[in-house]
């Protein structure tokens, strides 16, 4: 290759990083472009103390307001506990069934995707029971997990888990056949191949699986504080509504979202790290 | 001219043979729709031939060379290398793929010691070796690139780095270079025969392109159409030739000019298959 090929390459190269930069900060201001109208949308039909509000405060609250019972809510609690324990307690229902879900239906899931045997044994019931909707057993786990955190990890839980199982399942069938076949003709055992082949092609989609899985978790919560408790984000916002205390509804329901945004953010992070050649066969 | 037919089953190659394919034939599925892939061939390969094996699509050589491989059972006969019958895949006989066959999550020197890792060899002195490999094949400068970062030929340079570095008795290609850019394709040829000439490896290499062929092998066997039987077997000397211009030559030219007409017979009828069907 000569110098001037080697330059032109490289300017090449430089170009299309610079037009991919332009472009991705042309989509960051219209994606702040979106938020910033809805929010404005939001201020105006509220009046915010400026104007007549189009749409009466029992209703949808301004932004200032809702802001106003964050901070009201952070200061003194709510219902006799702060707002730090009711969204501790919410995270650690959410956290210990979604990792429980990950610890167990992962592995799971790769076990009948690999082998034939666990297969036959253990896939059709978990297509089966996936249906079923898990809301409708929710009076059935107060029943038989009583009414403390356990029947509430359990309905979180609940839906969480076969997704889980079947994603690691499909992760393990859709490994190409030239990969464990190129493993097995360089020398490597059942164990081998499984694990430092299988194992990590399976990674993207295990990943895709548990950031669809999260909204799914976080709805679920919704489910586990509807009843038979006294604490938690998702409690405070129902409770409140029966007192059409819509601010605070509003407060829940922000919160919920941020801890939902939040962790697909985190576990995007962990995805472009760990699986940096995803989507680059 | 510098191919002449030859007979891969005569008594002495028979003896000498390294790779021998005895009645192999391949047929999936059964009753009424049972389609026979390969009917039964034999075919010996010594100890350092360079097999070629063209024919039109559909013919059953990957089907032969996964066999060989030991991906799939035949339906009957067999595949013995150094007097052993072939039943499962192993890493005396190193396969390079078409493409796609690279592990991603393994940096460049990763892949290449994938198989001597496998095989339990301390990892220090696996990448020693995964590394002189890189070098032979002229990544040296590669080794901590992952395969997304290389272009379509390196990432072949790797996967043949990674089956050589195992030292295997034969090594089975199946269509390595179908998919690069006719420049990538001849350098990497040249850089084929190159190794081939130092390591003195037994090759079976599957192939569509007549002019790579000729170019690299010392056997040359034609398929027909559907079921694939041997329809011709050559002993070719281009390959001998140092000459990388040799593609250029009359001889070489009356060679291909043999070839492709038993290979447009045969696509012929393929494609007379295909209608009637």
């Amino acid at each position: 290759m000569s110098a001037r090929d080697e330059v032109l390459q490289e300017s090449e190269t430089y170009d299309a990083a610079t037009v991919e930069r332009r472009a991705s900060r042309r989509d960051r201001w219209l994606t702040s472009t979106t938020f910033l109208a809805l929010f404005a949308l939001w201020f105006a039909v509220t009046g915010s103390g400026l104007w007549q509000p189009l749409i009466r405060p029992i209703f949808l609250p301004s932004p200032g307001a809702v802001l106003q019972a964050f901070l009201s809510l952070a200061q003194h609690g709510y219902q006799g506990n702060s707002l730090w324990h009711h969204i501790g307690v919410s995270f650690y229902r959410f956290a210990v069934a979604f990792s429980a879900c990950v610890v167990i239906g992962v592995p799971l899931g790769l076990l009948i995707g690999a082998n034939r045997t666990v297969r036959a044994l253990l896939e059709p019931p978990i297509q089966a029971i996936r249906p079923i909707p898990k809301l409708a057993l929710l009076p059935l786990f107060l029943i038989w997990f009583g009414i403390g955190n356990t029947s509430k990890i359990i309905i979180i839980a609940a839906p969480v888990f076969p997704l889980m199982v079947i994603a690691a399942m499909q992760a393990v069938r859709s490994v190409s056949d030239k990969k464990i076949q190129a493993a097995q003709s360089l020398g490597a055992s059942r164990w081998t191949v499984f694990s430092r082949v299988i194992l990590p092609a399976c990674l993207p989609g295990i990943f895709t699986g548990i950031r669809m899985s999260i909204s799914i978790g976080v709805t679920m919560l919704v489910a586990a504080e509807l009843t038979a408790t006294s604490d938690g984000i998702a409690w405070m916002s129902l409770t409140a509504a029966e007192f059409l205390s819509t601010d605070v509804v509003l407060v829940g329901v922000v919160i919920m979202a941020v801890m939902g945004f939040g962790l697909d953010r985190a576990i995007r992070a962990l995805e472009l790290r760990i699986v940096h050649w995803s989507g680059r066969d | 001219m510098s191919i002449e037919p030859i007979d891969l089953n005569s008594p002495e190659r028979r003896r000498d043979a390294k790779l021998m394919i005895e009645g192999l034939s391949k047929t999936y599925g059964g009753g009424a729709d049972a389609v026979q892939a390969l009917p039964p061939i034999d075919l010996c390969i010594g100890l350092g031939d360079f097999l070629c094996v063209v024919g039109p699509s559909g013919c059953g050589k990957s089907t032969l060379l996964n066999i060989v491989a030991g991906f799939e059972p035949p339906t009957s006969g067999r595949a013995v290398l150094d007097g052993r019958v072939i039943t499962r895949p192993g890493a005396e006989r190193g396969v390079v793929f078409q493409q796609g066959a690279l592990f991603n999550w393994l940096t460049t020197l990763e892949n290449v010691a994938f198989g001597p890792r496998a095989r339990g060899i301390p990892a220090a002195e696996a990448r020693t070796s995964a590394q002189e490999m890189l070098e032979m094949v002229g990544l040296g400068s590669f080794a901590q690139k992952y395969p997304y970062q290389l272009s379509g030929g390196m990432q072949q340079r790797v996967g043949i780095a990674r089956a050589l570095v195992n030292n295997p008795e034969v090594l089975l290609m199946d269509e390595p270079f179908a998919a690069l850019d006719q420049q990538t394709r001849e350098l990497l040829q040249e850089e084929v025969r190159r190794i081939w000439q130092e390591t003195g490896k037994t090759v079976m290499w599957i192939t569509h392109s007549i002019e790579e062929a000729l170019f690299l092998a010392t056997h040359i066997i034609v398929m027909s159409a559907r079921p694939g039987r041997i329809k011709a077997a050559y002993r070719s000397h281009f390959s001998e030739n140092p000459d990388p211009l040799v593609g250029a030559t009359a001889e070489f030219t009356a060679a291909r000019r043999e070839i492709v007409g038993l290979l447009r017979e045969e696509s012929q009828k393929a494609r007379l298959q295909e209608e009637l069907a």
